[in-house]
């Protein structure tokens, strides 16, 4: 009856130097933003273990890394616009560019923007836009073509919004010919006023997942990521994706590595294996969103490369605007944005 | 003097912990609602009483009669399935009543946020409610029922039940039921037993089931955000976007005050209450 105590001593043992061999990596992304497989694969390459863990939206990510000054995650993918906030804030770190042999993977054009000069603390992970979302089986979609066309009466109680301020504001700055950085404390103002109209026409704001309740034919029409829409079409082909004539909302995000981040070593090999040209391209078949690697658009299919929801046309991209940082106005967003959310 | 060192040490280890967890937080709380806000380090000095002052903006107003009364309703409803419930439960015999509240209790080894995103799956437009409408003809337009109050309502109800019939049951197993029989044989009708009996003894029980349904649907705001399509419903939702969106602490901290506040004086009345019914000769009831 010795086995027990020697088994169990074994047990531990095992459990500790696995501790210590044990190189540890903590990503927090967006909810449904990497394949499935991907983290598994490069678990398994590396033999680095990987907490992984989610949020819905830019602002709620900014509070923790912010309340824990930068502690806590090795790596984190934000928006340009708080990318160049968190970076002016000093919650990021340099990355190091010479551990990345990845590098010249990556399209130029999205490179060197203003929020972030010479790319030190961000590398692009994916891109994408913000538009508007039909079944086709409910609603003709050639009847819909601009944002403006939300704001119609018929809509009461139908209409799916994306529960992030930016892009709900993108919508009634764009309708009202601003633009989608304006700082202008009257532009914003009219467009408040604007959604609230919109208002009674709201059924939900979705934070996770805005292809589920098209899929589940809880709304027919509404805001949605481009990708979403990618991804919906190969369970249901009747979602369609719709470019509003205004413009729609264009984001980019990014790696980054907070500045208290325990793991750097990890990160930049995590930073590096995602900039992989096979990486990238399994990347866009699943997730359907847009890679600034050209690699690795190199390596999709025809029909991807040509799919204009994913890669929209030079015409469209020619009038395209981009999410930047719009420094202390947030603030006045934030504001109005609680107050549409509360009813007022 | 071993029991006697044991128990000093038991009584200073509680103190500590509750001063630690719970005292603590709460006066940081306190603090933080007092202070300014601040875009970069969250709150700061001077003390202002402003984030007090935008409590009473109308708008904040109209969510928390909006949170009032989901609550009231939820706790309602809780009450009026509860109650038959517990009677039942606590009349049968011991084999059985095991097995009912095994049966209530089982689904709440499922994580509460999983059983919300199934209630999703119920309730929507092609959901089992809707199918079965539509099926037997009942309406001929699927009924827009999730992201509505009716849906909040229902997850709420949905997930606080077991709160309701638990102290619900314990306060039907202390019923007397010899009081009842002294009752009838005295001709007592039913209604005459069940309001003058019945009710007023375990009156604790209701109170007790109120409050612990009452509170937490107040604060419940991930049933609010995903069943009621994340408009600010509960107070609960505004707490946490003024923490975690907006990032005003002072707000966000002044809201949790007036919360705990609200419960605090629920508390106050459910031990006045009692203290009543305990004067009038009714329970004992220490346990509850």
């Amino acid at each position: 009856m010795i086995k027990l105590p020697a088994l169990l001593a074994a047990v531990l043992m095992a459990m500790s130097t696995a501790l210590h061999a044990e190189e540890k990596l903590v990503v927090y992304n967006w909810a449904e933003y990497i394949p499935e497989s991907t983290v598994a694969d490069f678990e398994k390459e590396t033999g680095i273990k990987v907490e992984y863990s989610t949020y819905e939206n830019n602002e709620v990510m900014y509070s923790k890394i912010k309340l824990q000054k930068g502690k806590g995650y090795d790596i984190v993918v934000p928006s340009a616009y708080l990318v160049s906030k968190m970076r002016q804030e000093g919650l990021l770190q340099k990355i190091d560019k010479t551990k990345l042999t990845n590098l010249k993977n990556l399209s130029p054009d999205l490179l060197d923007k203003p929020y972030d000069p010479g790319n030190g603390y961000s590398l692009p992970y994916l891109w994408g836009s913000t538009g508007i979302g039909v079944n086709s089986k409910e609603i003709d979609p050639s009847t819909i073509t601009s944002w403006a066309d939300l704001w119609d009466e018929k809509w009461q109680g139908k209409l799916l919004l994306t529960d992030d301020v930016r892009e709900v504001f993108h919508m009634a700055l764009k309708k009202n010919g601003f633009s989608t950085n304006s700082t202008n404390p009257d532009e914003v103002k009219v467009a408040y006023e604007d959604l609230q109209k919109l208002m009674p026409n709201v059924l939900v704001f979705n934070a996770d997942a805005p292809r589920e309740p098209f899929m589940a034919g809880d709304v027919n029409l509404g805001m949605i990521w481009s990708g979403e829409v990618i991804m919906a079409q190969a369970d249901n082909p009747d979602i369609h994706y719709v470019f509003p004539k205004e413009g729609a909302g264009f984001w980019v995000d990014s790696f980054v590595i907070p500045v208290g981040a325990e793991n750097v070593e990890s990160a930049h090999k995590f930073i590096d294996y995602m900039l992989r040209p096979e990486v990238g391209q399994k990347v866009v078949e699943e997730l359907g969103y847009s890679t600034p690697n050209a690699a690795a658009k190199a390596l999709l299919s025809e029909e991807l490369q040509n799919n204009p929801v994913i890669f929209p046309s030079a015409e469209i991209m020619k009038t395209a605007e981009f999410q930047n940082d719009i420094g202390d106005a947030m603030k006045l967003y934030d504001g109005y944005w609680e107050k549409l959310k509360t009813g007022e | 003097m071993n029991l006697l060192n044991f128990r000093r040490f038991a009584i200073v280890l509680t103190l500590v912990w509750l001063g630690l967890f719970v005292l603590v937080p709460h006066v940081l709380v306190l603090l933080t609602s007092v202070m300014s806000p601040d875009a970069q380090h969250l709150a700061v000095w001077p003390l202002t009483l402003n984030s007090w002052e935008r409590l009473f903006e109308p708008v904040y107003a109209e969510v928390f009669w909006r949170s009032l009364w989901l609550s009231t309703l939820t706790t309602v409803i809780c009450l009026v399935l509860g109650y038959p419930f517990a009677y039942i439960v606590a009349k049968l015999p011991n084999v059985w009543r095991g097995v009912l509240l095994f049966l209530m209790i089982v689904p709440f080894w499922t994580n509460s946020l999983i059983r919300t995103y199934a209630i999703k799956l119920i309730l929507g437009n092609k959901g089992l409610v809707n199918a079965a409408l539509l099926g037997t003809g009942v309406v001929d337009e699927p009924l827009q029922l999730l992201y509505t109050p009716f849906a909040v309502v229902f997850g709420l109800v949905y997930v606080l039940l077991p709160f309701m019939v638990l102290p619900l049951v314990s306060s039907f197993d202390k019923l007397d039921s010899t009081l009842l029989e002294a009752a009838q044989d005295l001709g007592a009708s039913f209604w005459a037993r069940f309001r003058l009996i019945i009710v007023p003894l375990t009156m604790p029980g209701i109170i007790a089931g109120s409050l612990m349904v009452f509170l937490p649907a107040m604060g419940m705001f991930y049933v609010a955000d995903l069943l009621g399509g994340a408009k600010n419903l509960l107070l609960g939702n505004i707490i946490k976007n003024q923490f975690l969106v907006v990032r005003d602490w002072p707000f966000g901290a002044a809201f949790s005050v007036a919360l705990i506040v609200i419960m605090a004086g629920l508390l106050w009345l459910y031990f006045l209450a009692n203290r009543r019914i305990n004067r009038q000769g009714g329970l004992d009831d220490e346990s509850l």
